[in-house]
């Protein structure tokens, strides 16, 4: 074999070498597929998953909250349930969120539990029910009862609203996301607050680096 | 000697077909969504699921500047539920980021002036319904998504979005002075923002001008740049009462600003070293085929006298396959950026709050060129009402036509 012969195998042998080094374009890039999120609850996570509020933090919340409300004396040893007013929950955090759902499943929650222990006011359907009166007060329709007598609507014992507040941090090594949610029940009459518990859960994760 | 000759023969018709292109990302229609038959289900239904978030936000802007707020809250939120969370071992966006997929095989869900932009629609719409806070939360991430992690040095510098935070706040009896502040600093003296007033009941969103548009530079179009062409509406302003009185419409943010300024990506890293190995494999191909042709032409020349040459033929084959792997590999490397865009968004965000009385009110809004003289052609009237409550009429006045 000649000297120009050895040259061109000598090359032809660093050829594939020079390839497989460059092989990875993504090499020097920290966790190039990204982090799944870590829920620092030992909560149920789905496949698909973000740092905000999801589904399981709401389950887990109002689960809680239930259970927290019904121990307190002024529900547990009430001579007559209580009746509470529910006011929209105040969303301070960076996530959109359908508010009512936390009092709705609060809710249907303490009246699954406690059947009886505790009332609920509709306030949603005052107008409704305002209009229904009158109906009945003029005679368009029946009444079971004399529909000129004084209200019947029930006044509340206690207001129970919410708060979800957060906190979010992000930096090369991913997004966290802190929420804390405290709800709190008000005594109607004194103002005084009667109960009030928190739940806190934090998330955090890191994007595949094709969206970093 | 007739072997090698052939073979070179076949390694440069294989060379040939490997310069073969694709069509690029951005002549293929996005879907069959111009079909007038089509309901818009089906057209949906039409999109890949990698590029339903691209079709959600051209359709939620188009349905914005129609004033059907349903079907641009409807597609808003189906984007925000893809782009809201976070993307992590993604098997398409694995593919994107190797060597032989384009980044756009990624589901798509834009870079942070386009997300930012979801956030901003759907903040005024949630703030159309009464829900200031949602409507905050949705500023507020804005703001999150803005802010450039890998670089740390980049922080969130929207006007608007701390500005109406801070609004919102304010009008839900909160503190909304830090957010201000903020907005101010933004800001940084280019024109004064107004002291909030939370008596105002209506408030006034509005764009104009055409926003970035996406293209790729680099020898392998593997650089994602940004072409801003800037719009000649500089400003706009609403006129009421037959021009006795005038409010101010100034541009607070300018989405080619916010698109050019967030310094780099991972991804341009990656795409980077996937245009660096194309370059080195065509590099090192190139030198094999012409290593290969001298092997060839030696073996040639000692064949005519008389000599055997076998090492010679054997290294012309040799760096003959090489070359055409390498030509191979390079060919079949993809080093695109991704340039699907949000191509109906606006240039320039601008926002005024302020105090009407309930019932119907008449005006246009005019936008205005640099030199402050009103666009006649771009004006627009306006009818809208005011509502009677004390919840805050939202206003949505876009120079675009849906």
């Amino acid at each position: 074999m000649n000297t120009t012969s050895r040259l061109l195998l000598a090359s032809a042998a660093a050829l594939p070498a020079f390839l497989a080094g460059c092989a990875s374009p993504y090499a020097g890039v920290s966790q190039p597929a990204g982090a799944p999120v870590v829920q620092m609850r030992p909560d149920e996570r789905g496949a698909v998953a973000g740092t905000g509020i999801e589904s399981q933090d709401m389950v887990t919340v109002t689960d809680r909250m239930a259970r927290s409300i019904l121990a307190i004396p002024q529900i547990a040893r009430a001579q007559v349930p209580p009746s509470v007013v529910l006011e929209p929950v105040v969303n301070n955090t960076r996530f959109p969120i359908n508010k009512d759902i936390f009092l709705t499943r609060i809710r249907t929650q303490l009246n699954r539990s406690a059947a009886g222990q505790v009332s609920f006011l509709d306030r949603e359907m005052m107008r409704t029910l305002e209009r229904e009166r009158e109906l009945k007060r003029t005679g368009q329709v029946t009444a079971s009862a004399d529909p000129r007598g004084p209200s019947e609507f029930g006044g509340a014992d206690y207001f129970l609203t919410g708060k979800l507040d957060g906190m979010t941090t992000r930096t090369s090594a991913g997004t966290s996301d802190y929420v804390l949610y405290s709800f709190r029940l008000t005594d109607a009459r004194t103002s005084r607050i009667v109960w009030e518990d928190t739940a806190e859960i934090k998330k955090q994760g890191l994007e595949d680096a094709a969206y970093r | 000697m007739n072997s090698s000759r052939q073979f070179i023969a076949g390694a440069a018709l294989a060379l040939l077909c490997a310069g073969c292109e694709t069509l690029p990302e951005e002549t293929r229609p996005l879907a069959r969504d111009s079909s007038p038959a089509a309901t818009a289900a089906d057209r949906r239904a039409a999109v890949p699921e990698r590029d339903r978030v691209l079709h959600d936000y051209r359709t939620a802007a188009k349905a914005l500047r129609a004033g059907d707020y349903d079907e641009a809250k409807a597609r808003l939120d189906d984007a925000i539920a893809r782009i809201g969370g976070i993307i992590a071992n993604d098997a398409e966006a694995e593919r994107a980021r190797g060597l032989f997929s384009p980044e756009s095989t990624k589901v798509f869900i834009g870079e942070p002036y386009e997300r930012v932009m979801a956030y901003y629609y759907r903040g005024l719409l949630y703030w159309r319904d009464g829900e200031r806070d949602n409507a905050r939360a949705c500023f507020r991430t804005g703001q999150v998504i803005d802010t450039g992690p890998e670089q740390e040095r980049y922080e969130a510098d929207y006007v608007l979005l701390d500005y109406l935070d801070g609004l919102a706040s304010a009008k839900l009896g909160a503190d909304g002075g830090d957010a201000l502040a903020r907005a101010r600093r933004h800001a940084a003296g280019r024109f004064a923002l107004p002291d909030y007033n939370p008596a105002a009941n209506v408030l006034l969103f509005a764009e104009y001008g055409y926003g970035p548009r996406k293209y790729a530079g680099g020898q392998y179009g593997e650089q994602l740049r940004f072409h801003v062409e800037d719009s000649p509406s500089r400003s706009a302003r609403l006129v009421l009462d037959g021009g006795r009185r005038i409010v101010p419409l100034p541009a607070y943010d300018d989405l080619g600003f916010q698109a050019t300024t967030r310094g780099g990506r991972v991804m341009d890293f990656i795409l980077g070293n996937k245009a660096h190995f194309k370059a080195a494999a065509d590099a090192a191909a190139d030198l094999a085929l012409v290593g290969s042709a001298i092997a060839s032409d030696t073996a040639r020349r000692r064949d005519r006298r008389g000599k055997d040459d076998n090492d010679a033929e054997v290294a012309a084959v040799g760096l003959g396959v090489l070359g055409v792997i390498g030509k191979i590999a390079s060919a079949a490397t993809h080093a695109e950026a991704d340039t699907r865009q949000w191509n109906n968004l606006p240039q320039r965000l601008s926002f005024a709050a302020l105090r009407l009385p309930p019932g119907t009110h008449l005006g246009r809004v005019e936008f205005l060129d640099r030199e402050g003289r009103v666009l006649v052609s771009r004006s627009q009237p306006v009818k809208f009402t005011v509502a009677p409550a004390d919840r805050d009429t939202v206003l949505f006045f876009s120079e675009h036509k849906p």
